[in-house]
């Protein structure tokens, strides 16, 4: 009898810790989708080797996508199984989970306690089918129906300061990008010569008795205009999202970059007096009796409802002209990783200091009923400024993308 | 010596000038200035040959109404004074 109880104990003891041991040896893989160059991608790829040192049950799969068009491929394929989007790389799934970018500190506990979740309970790998692995029979799917969440990184990664009198302490990585947004946006849109339609509109509003009337059609002029040329942005920052990583794509724009910087140049050596260029008369001639004909509507609505549509056709066809700039921006745009709305948050920053020179012609003449201009010899050191900034830009996206990649 | 000025509302150089040559006028009494529109003065344009190039454009004339010194683009007002002054006289 007691042989038959300690028998009995026995296989129950070996049955049981059979079952823990194969709970705790659940084999974890860990898909890392990485492009080469991209600082952060390089500290992730390094701690995921630590932690297969650390962990023998973890698999690190690794993916290059900026050269590699069948991992770019296999990326997306990826994103849409998991229902998230891809925001940039580095990007981690482990069971299902998925990590956009990489933050010590921060992604790399929420990576790290992942792992031992999925090695005490082996977490469903949906990935595994698509890259062609065998699946776990052992996995179980995730508790809630839906995908589990991207992980987005919370705070930037390389925090560097430097102390600033008046300023305090300043985070450069914050800094970076909105001083570039500040600098190539002013550069796009300080250009005096540019303004012709708005200060032929100011000449004929200033004619007007109806104050009222004036400054509703003046800012109707420059809030479509602006409204035209956010669009007109946020269209490429989305195809640079779509696209941004295939090298060829960036390369491009560097290309693209370093020409723009040599013709800001040369127009600072060119142009040294400034003045603007007779522009086509048939075409002036065109848009200006249009302009006179809606300012002079009787009916209000139809003045407002003529002056938006001038406002977008005109500046449709002046940003065909000008499309090396915004193009530029906003590839360094997106090769940051930022959530969404920041990034659109960065596109309203660069509009704002594009229009403001027009605002401040605007209102200058508004308020003091009296057209005035802009000296163009600043035209001219934003060219010089911005020409060089082009140049570097250009070398950056051609050699050091990562150089460029602020968030 | 006069000189004929050539603008439009829609030049932002014109916009630059145009106190800047009031100044000067107010210093100079003396000197006789004209303005052309442009769009609307088109005989005038024509006349000096103003459709290529830059706008603003200065056309400096001796007493006989013959062309004896033209600046184009934004002048700094020390250059405009300094010409009038030397062609004071012609």
């Amino acid at each position: 009898m007691h042989r038959i109880i300690f028998t009995l104990l026995t296989t129950i003891f070996l049955s049981l810790s059979a079952v823990v041991q194969v709970q705790a040896t659940s084999s974890v893989t860990a898909y890392l989708f990485y492009g080469n160059g991209c600082p952060h991608c390089a500290k992730e790829r390094d701690f995921l080797k630590k932690l297969d040192e650390k962990y023998p049950q973890l698999e690190v799969k690794e993916y290059e996508i900026y050269y590699n068009q069948k991992n770019n491929a296999l990326l997306q394929k990826v994103a849409t199984e998991l229902k998230t989007e891809v925001g940039g790389v580095p990007f981690l799934v482990i069971g299902d989970k998925s990590y956009i970018g990489f933050a010590e500190g921060i992604t790399s506990q929420e990576v790290e306690s992942r792992i031992k979740e999925c090695s005490d309970s082996a977490c469903a790998d949906s990935v595994a089918s698509i890259v062609g692995q065998q699946v776990n029979p052992e996995a179980k799917p995730s508790v809630s129906p839906e995908p589990e969440k991207t992980e987005q990184l919370k705070t930037p990664v390389n925090t560097k300061t430097i102390s600033v009198p008046i300023f305090g302490t300043v985070d450069t990585s914050k800094l970076s990008l909105p001083v570039l947004t500040f600098v190539l946006a002013f550069l796009d849109g300080f250009n005096p010569c540019a303004m012709w339609t708005l200060l032929f509109l100011i000449s004929l509003l200033l004619g007007m008795k109806d104050r009222k009337r004036m400054w509703a059609l003046g800012i109707a002029f420059i809030v479509s205009s602006a409204g035209v040329y956010f669009l007109f942005l946020s269209a490429w920052l989305n195809l640079f999202l779509f696209l941004g990583f295939i090298v060829w794509v960036r390369l491009l724009i560097g290309v693209v970059s370093l020409g723009a910087g040599a013709h800001y140049l040369r127009d600072y050596w060119v142009n040294k007096r400034g003045g603007c260029g007779v522009m086509g008369d048939e075409k002036r001639q065109r848009i200006f009796l249009k302009l006179q004909g809606i300012t002079q509507k009787r009916q209000f609505l139809l003045a407002l409802g003529g002056i938006i549509l001038l406002a977008v056709a005109v500046n449709m066809v002046e940003l065909i002209c000008s499309a090396g700039l915004p193009a530029i921006y906003t590839q360094v745009l997106s090769l940051s990783n930022l959530p969404s709305w920041q990034y659109y948050l960065y596109l309203g920053l660069y509009i704002l200091v594009f229009m403001l020179d027009d605002l401040f012609i605007f209102f200058t003449a508004m308020i003091t009923l009296q057209a005035v201009g802009v000296q163009s010899k600043y035209s001219r050191y934003s060219h010089l400024i911005g020409g060089f900034l082009m140049l570097i830009i250009g070398l950056l996206l051609i050699f050091k993308p990562e150089w460029l990649m602020f968030g | 010596m006069k000189v004929l000025k050539f603008g439009a509302v829609w030049c932002n150089g014109c916009l630059v000038m145009r106190p800047r040559f009031a100044e000067i006028e107010k210093g100079n009494p003396w000197l006789k200035t004209e303005y052309f529109d442009f769009d609307k003065d088109k005989e005038m344009v024509n006349k000096y040959g103003i459709d290529s190039g830059v706008l603003p454009v200065f056309v400096f004339l001796d007493k006989n109404e013959q062309e004896i010194l033209r600046l184009s683009g934004e002048v700094e007002k020390k250059d405009l004074i300094r010409e009038i002054n030397t062609n004071k006289d012609k």
